[in-house]
């Protein structure tokens, strides 16, 4: 005979995979997918840019004209007419900008003239090109010749770390920390937008159910914590296999077009984690959706209908935004105060924590204090919950989440 | 005997919302339970279905905790109606019989009959929250039997369901219990207990107000009600010997009489050795015990 756990999860996943909102989303992420990895062959398509005219008129005695190189986006041109002229043809259009280089007290002054306003991005990239001809300008004051200013400008030193203390003797190179940190964002993106889609699908399941007093009618068959149980796995599995869809289409992708040069990159990234992060990662993954779904389903049972459901979600999910942004202010640097508390805190944990393991030196003992404060959270939330759903499922209050937790303790105590 | 409760108590921090409660079901009875609203006829269900527990006191079936008791052979119609919203009706009714331990291919046979019975044939297909309240209602009905259960709690049967429908339902309980079902239910439409029951109970606040035959409780009022159609006048009635009080109801005269001793005398005088059309003495009404045991209010 099939167990009641796998009927009810079996009805829960069946009724949700067919669920048109779920086919729309899956689809959806997908088209963003192919879009974000097709985007430059998509915005060529429909973007076709012109190369920016601009036009420098040089009054000074230095020669600039080898510094403003053209390329694809900008083509420079050094008319020999007269300035009036030149502004004429701006006038006309036929230009984007004039840029015309003085020389005052040794220093380059440019002045950019448009008529058409400028894009932001062409206006700084005008200015890079003045600031650089600057720089080589005050170079040159002292008799070297452009190529010579130049190689001072570009000379780079190398640079080679050592850390002489043997307790972080697995010291990452650069490249591991940088792998460490996009495979980390990786992560925290995939978390985020799990607690995002399948938390409110849980809540909103159970408060429906509770809703539409169905649940009494299957409570009267199978005991609250097989309800509670199935609830979690069904969820668990629906997102398995939305991750399974897009993930497989990503690798597809990837992996068949450009004859396999977008996956290459993929693949140097992933060569540079070790074994030992990627099971912190997977370990930190599962544990935290599990966490969110035990508490989606938790709030879920206290609502008395299903309108409800928002409003007990949001604290979980404040918590959640609280850990993206936490996890995104690690990128710039990972070695914060903030992101070394947040490390600690079960909910959040699992979005920052692999940051640090993946791109800062930090001891094995720390990671493994967070994976077990984890673990130890989600055993005993799903202890409490269990015998809190027991009591808040057949409860029905109004008023807000804590009023709702009272009431059930009052009157099933 | 089959379920048995003895002294069954559930409190609460601040009220006790079921009180010493004491009563036995024979196997393949009907048993009523009747009670005002927040009389605890509910919370008494939810102990028996050990959804709740008691603060004290036994429940058995056949001599089992009701906790250690296979929970297929419960069969349960909540009060508030619940079903699926999204689920068609057939789904629905395989759904709720697998989970209780049935295969598809006796579920199918039991679905056919039930559906051909309810006359939802049409509604096979539909989702449930496209259908009727009446026939939703009717769906969920099956739902909890549709596992052939040997105990079935059915909480307001008949609310909201039109006089068609409630004689579908009364024979469906009456067919139920030739099968040797025994079934527990609540209602706040006395006729339907009066027609049903074998045995019932009597709640008030959480207390048994009577528990045990319906002859027996209206043997307790004994037949002091008695109904006549005469040309007496209504004053003159109310002088009688014996009359507690009069009623008119329409053509009729509805005498309420402290004693059923004082019905002979009364004939005697209201007919005086004539033909006389209407002269009939009965117990009370459920209804009107059930005023009268409860205070007044019987909704």
């Amino acid at each position: 005979m099939v167990s009641k756990l796998w009927i009810l999860i079996r009805q829960l996943y069946k009724q949700k995979v067919r669920a048109k909102s779920f086919i729309l989303m899956t689809l959806l992420y997908v088209a963003v997918i192919a879009v974000v990895i097709f985007w430059s062959d998509i915005k060529a398509i429909f973007v076709n840019e012109e190369a920016l005219e601009v036009a420098l008129i040089n009054e000074t005695p230095v020669e600039l004209e080898p510094i403003f190189i053209s390329n694809e986006d900008i083509t420079f041109s050094f008319p020999t007419d007269s300035k009036e002229s030149v502004y004429d043809q701006l006038k006309e259009e036929k230009l984007d900008a004039v840029v015309v280089v003085t020389e005052q007290n040794e220093t380059l002054n440019a002045d950019i003239a448009t008529y058409a306003p400028l894009k932001l991005n062409d206006q700084s990239t005008i200015s890079s090109f003045v600031q650089y001809a600057g720089k080589i300008y005050g170079i040159q004051q002292l008799n070297l010749t452009a190529s010579e200013a130049d190689k001072i400008l570009n000379s780079e030193a190398v640079i080679k770390t050592t850390n002489l203390n043997e307790e972080v003797a697995d010291g990452k190179s650069e490249e591991q920390k940088q792998s460490g940190i996009w495979a980390s964002y990786f992560v925290g993106i995939v978390i985020y937008f799990f607690i995002m889609a399948f938390l409110s699908m849980i809540t909103t399941d159970v408060a429906s159910e509770k809703g539409s007093r169905a649940l009494e009618m299957l409570l009267v068959s199978v005991k609250p914590s097989t309800h509670f149980q199935s609830k979690i796995i069904g969820i668990s599995l629906l997102a398995l296999t939305q991750f399974t869809i897009i993930f497989g289409f990503l690798f597809v992708l990837l992996r068949f077009t450009d004859g396999g040069a977008k996956w290459e990159m993929v693949d140097s990234i992933l060569n540079e984690l070790s074994y030992t992060y990627v099971f912190y990662v997977l370990a930190f993954l599962f544990l935290t959706i599990i966490l969110f779904l035990i508490i989606g389903a938790l709030f879920g049972s206290l609502v008395s209908k299903v309108e409800e459901a928002s409003q007990v979600m949001t604290p979980a999910i404040m918590i959640a935004l609280v850990g993206f942004y936490v996890m995104i202010s690690g990128m710039a640097n990972p070695d914060t105060l903030l992101i070394k508390i947040f490390s600690y805190i079960p909910l959040t944990s699992g979005m920052v924590m692999p940051m640090r393991i993946g791109a800062t030196d930090i001891s094995p003992i720390e990671s493994i204090l967070s994976l077990v404060i984890l673990i130890i959270s989600v055993i005993a939330l799903y202890m409490i919950s269990l015998s809190f759903y027991k009591r808040s499922v057949l409860t029905y209050s109004s008023g807000g989440v804590i009023q709702k937790i009272k009431t059930v303790l009052k009157v099933t105590t | 005997m089959s379920l048995k409760l003895q002294h069954v108590v559930k409190k609460y921090k601040d009220f006790t919302a079921v009180n010493d409660l004491n009563f036995t079901i024979d196997k393949g009875e009907i048993f009523g339970l009747i009670g005002q609203n927040g009389a605890g006829k509910t919370t008494t269900f939810r102990m028996i279905l050990d959804l709740q527990e008691q603060t004290s006191g036994t429940i058995t079936w056949e001599g089992t905790p009701i906790n250690k008791v296979n929970r297929d052979y419960l069969g349960y119609l909540p009060e508030e109606r619940g079903i699926f919203p999204q689920m068609k009706v057939e789904e629905q009714l395989y759904f709720f019989g697998e989970l209780r331990g049935m295969n598809r291919e006796a579920l199918k046979k039991e679905i056919d009959f039930w559906i051909a019975r309810f006359d939802l044939e049409e509604k096979r297909h539909n989702k449930a929250e496209t259908l009727s309240k009446g026939n939703q209602q009717k769906v969920q009905l099956i739902a909890s039997f549709i596992h052939k259960p040997q105990f079935l709690i059915l909480d307001e049967p008949f609310s909201g369901l039109d006089p068609v429908n409630r004689d579908l339902l009364k024979d469906a309980i009456l067919l139920l219990k030739e099968k040797g079902v025994t079934i527990l239910f609540s209602s706040h439409q006395m006729d339907n207990v009066e027609e049903l029951c074998d045995h019932l109970c009597l709640l008030k606040r959480g207390v048994s107000l009577f528990s045990g035959s319906l002859l027996d409780l209206k043997k307790q009022y004994g037949k002091t009600k008695l109904t006549l159609r005469t040309n007496v006048p209504i004053s003159e009635l109310e002088k009688m010997a014996g009359v507690k009080e009069v009623k008119v109801d329409r053509d009729e005269c509805i005498l309420t009489l402290m004693d059923e001793s004082f019905a002979e005398s009364i004939f005697e005088v209201v007919s005086n050795g004539r033909y006389i059309e209407k002269f009939s003495l009965d117990y009370l009404s459920l209804d009107e015990i059930f005023k009268d045991k409860v205070g007044g209010n019987g909704e």
